[in-house]
């Protein structure tokens, strides 16, 4: 009796470990057997476009996801290698870079780099001719009001300083936005490294905005805006419509104020290490095809700003428009002083 | 030896019940006395309906479960937010027809959960065992350094790993998260099967090998089948405790191992999709499942041994 049973538990164990193997093990097969790895922000690149790449050219795409640059370094660092493209942003390129950690990105492979458009070349300073990383989208985050409960506002940063929406407003958790943010409004540069510029923007935060503000926030803040909690919240455009159902879309004032702000240049890299180097190359090409890259910015609503014929081809509206980024200013690197950014940070986020 | 001793009355399940639990606190549990019972109609305290124990249970009941049931009466709901809007079946729909990534992080989980919990089970008893068994030098430090992934910080485990198999030159993936589930693992299988080995009567073995059992065979047919509770426990708490496990994961995943807590983590900047909703109910069933069909199982096994 016993030794049956014991028998069964192990043959039952067995079988449950061989068939999560096979299951699991099964997909991972394909015509040309080669896989291609991505490391993204989370639902970065359209499944479809990933789909329509794994067909054309025979391969497995595997993607990876991170919440945050630093997320995605530390990764990369430690010894993570084996990542084929990676989407870093402006500043974590730019470090990349100067630490030798990208793999020269050789032009001919990417015909497609002759759709780039000079706006972005020119905001990229540390890459101008995209030696080591391809543009792939550039951005910023903007001001959401819901319409239906407030009407009347100022179109700009000193919205949050409006004493009437006290309670009803929430900013990003994050010290380079929002500092940022201020900096522009007083009309200095958003990366500026003058402690009495920045002293300046710690108090109109501390002072104007952050006693309206029920919390930084960059998780939350979307669903509560949906459920009517908050009204004003700063945030990308992206992850807040993605939370709404589509048809209350106009109950959304989404803008870009014309003070300017920080904004963010996505690029795609690849790191040293990365195992399918001509397949990473074939995939920055495919993602710059106008059809392809209209498809990306259909998916998310954008407006084309680093790709010169993909707005003709889109077919939805972007939630704003290429020219409000004028003002607008790339967070770099502050290499060292990103200390003096993270104290004022503390002072803000969590003195009293 | 089993079947011609006298087997214990085969009732219900509740003589099991008694004969496991108390023999925890009374302390010579098994022998020549029997199952320990007890008394008939005998309660330790009168159940009043709004007495002190009564209350805080449903508080903390309700502090336990009221967010699961937030997660699953929002996995019916219409709309994408947070806002009610009607009952529907779409993110249903989407969990099991459109998430191939989410099913391939959870494939991984589940794979990596079982294979570790394996390996980490059969290591673990066995040094339990070795360790009650065997009286040799550094048995006292082996047990202390085995202890030591338990009481260290998960960071400093997942940052040490990290180092060191990037300075072994292995290439981060499945396997890599293998072995690091299957290192925290193991304190813990050592730990429950300890505890369920001092429970363990070694004059059993002495008897054993005194008619003529090997030492494998008093092992195999012994040992292990009296303590496969503990074993089969153990087992479960891995499988546990590898499919939830975060901050190591994040440290030693590499490219195409990205597990479900860090898929659903990676999420988080970009708004969690209700998908998730519908997958911690599609989990909690399966979960409730598994614990019940295991339960009867676990029964069966402790009262044939």
């Amino acid at each position: 009796m016993k030794t049956h049973r014991l028998r069964f538990v192990f043959l039952a164990l067995a079988v449950l470990l061989v068939a999560t193997l096979l299951i699991t093990g099964c997909s991972k097969k394909t015509e040309s057997g080669k896989t291609l790895y991505l490391y993204n922000w989370t639902y970065y690149t359209p499944e479809s476009v990933i789909e329509k790449f794994e067909k054309e050219f025979g391969v497995r795409v595997v993607i990876d996801y991170f919440a945050s640059n630093e997320d995605m370094f530390t990764k990369l660092t430690g010894g993570g290698s084996g990542y084929d493209v990676v989407f870093p942003s402006q500043d974590y390129t730019e470090i990349m870079i100067k630490q030798d950690m990208l793999n020269p990105i050789d032009p001919s492979k990417i015909p497609n780099l002759s759709y780039i458009s000079s706006f972005a070349l020119e905001k990229a300073t540390y890459d101008p001719k995209m030696e080591y990383s391809v543009p792939y989208y550039l951005g910023a985050a903007g001001i959401a009001v819901n319409k239906t409960e407030v009407t009347d506002y100022a179109r700009d940063w000193s919205i949050f300083a409006d004493t009437r929406l006290a309670g009803r407003m929430s900013m990003l958790d994050d010290p380079r936005e929002v500092i940022g943010d201020a900096l522009a409004y007083l009309g200095y540069s958003v990366s500026t490294v003058d402690p009495k510029e920045l002293a300046e923007a710690q108090k109109l935060i501390n002072e104007q905005w952050k006693p309206n503000l029920v919390k930084f926030d960059a998780e939350g803040f979307a669903k509560s805006f949906s459920l009517g909690e908050f009204w004003v919240v700063q945030g990308y455009a992206e992850g807040i419509f993605e939370e709404l159902d589509a048809e209350r879309w106009g109950e959304v004032d989404f803008f870009l104020p014309p003070d300017g702000g920080p904004m963010y240049l996505d690029s795609m890299v690849i790191p040293k290490g990365a195992k399918n180097i001509d397949l990473a190359h074939q995939f920055i090409n495919f993602i710059h095809r106008p059809e392809i890259y209209a498809e990306f910015l259909d998916r998310f609503h954008f407006p084309s700003t680093v790709h010169t014929t993909a707005e003709q081809l889109k077919k939805n509206d972007s939630f704003y428009e290429v020219e409000d980024l004028a003002t607008y200013e790339l967070k770099y690197d502050v290499g060292a002083y990103l200390a003096e950014y993270d104290k004022i940070w503390q002072t803000i986020r969590y003195v009293n | 030896m089993t079947t011609d001793v006298e087997k214990p009355p085969q009732r219900n399940g509740n003589h099991i019940k008694h004969k496991l639990i108390p023999s925890k606190l009374v302390s010579p549990p098994s022998g020549p006395q029997g199952p320990y019972r007890l008394p008939k109609n005998q309660h330790f305290r009168d159940h009043r309906r709004f007495g002190f124990s009564n209350i805080m249970l449903v508080l903390v009941i309700l502090f336990l479960f009221a967010p699961l049931f937030v997660v699953i009466t929002y996995s019916f709901n219409a709309a994408k937010g947070m806002r009610w809007t009607g009952l529907s079946l779409e993110w249903y729909k989407k969990l099991f027809f459109d998430s191939n990534e989410l099913w391939r992080a959870f494939g991984n989980s589940i794979m990596i959960a079982f294979s570790s919990a394996l390996v980490a089970t059969m290591l673990g008893s066995l040094a339990a065992i070795g360790i009650k068994w065997y009286r040799f030098k550094a048995r006292a430090y082996i047990q202390i350094a085995s202890f030591l992934p338990m009481v260290l910080p998960e960071v400093i485990i997942g940052i040490s790993m990290l180092i060191f198999f990037s300075a072994i030159k292995v290439q981060l993936g499945m396997f890599t998260i293998f072995a690091a589930h299957t290192t925290f693992n193991i304190p813990f299988v050592f730990l429950l099967v300890s505890a369920r080995l001092d429970e363990f009567d070694f004059s059993i073995i002495e008897a054993a090998r005194d008619l003529g059992a090997t030492e494998r065979q008093a092992l195999f047919k012994v040992v292990i089948p009296s303590i496969m509770p503990g074993i089969v426990t153990s087992m479960l708490m891995s499988v546990t405790m590898s499919l939830e496990d975060f901050v190591i994961t994040f440290f030693v995943s590499g490219p195409g191992s990205t597990t479900l807590p860090l898929y659903v983590y990676s999420m988080i900047r970009y708004g969690v999709s209700p998908v998730i909703n519908s997958l911690s109910l599609v989990l909690i069933l399966g979960i409730m499942i598994l614990a019940l069909t295991l339960r009867r199982f676990l029964k069966t096994i402790a009262a044939s041994s």
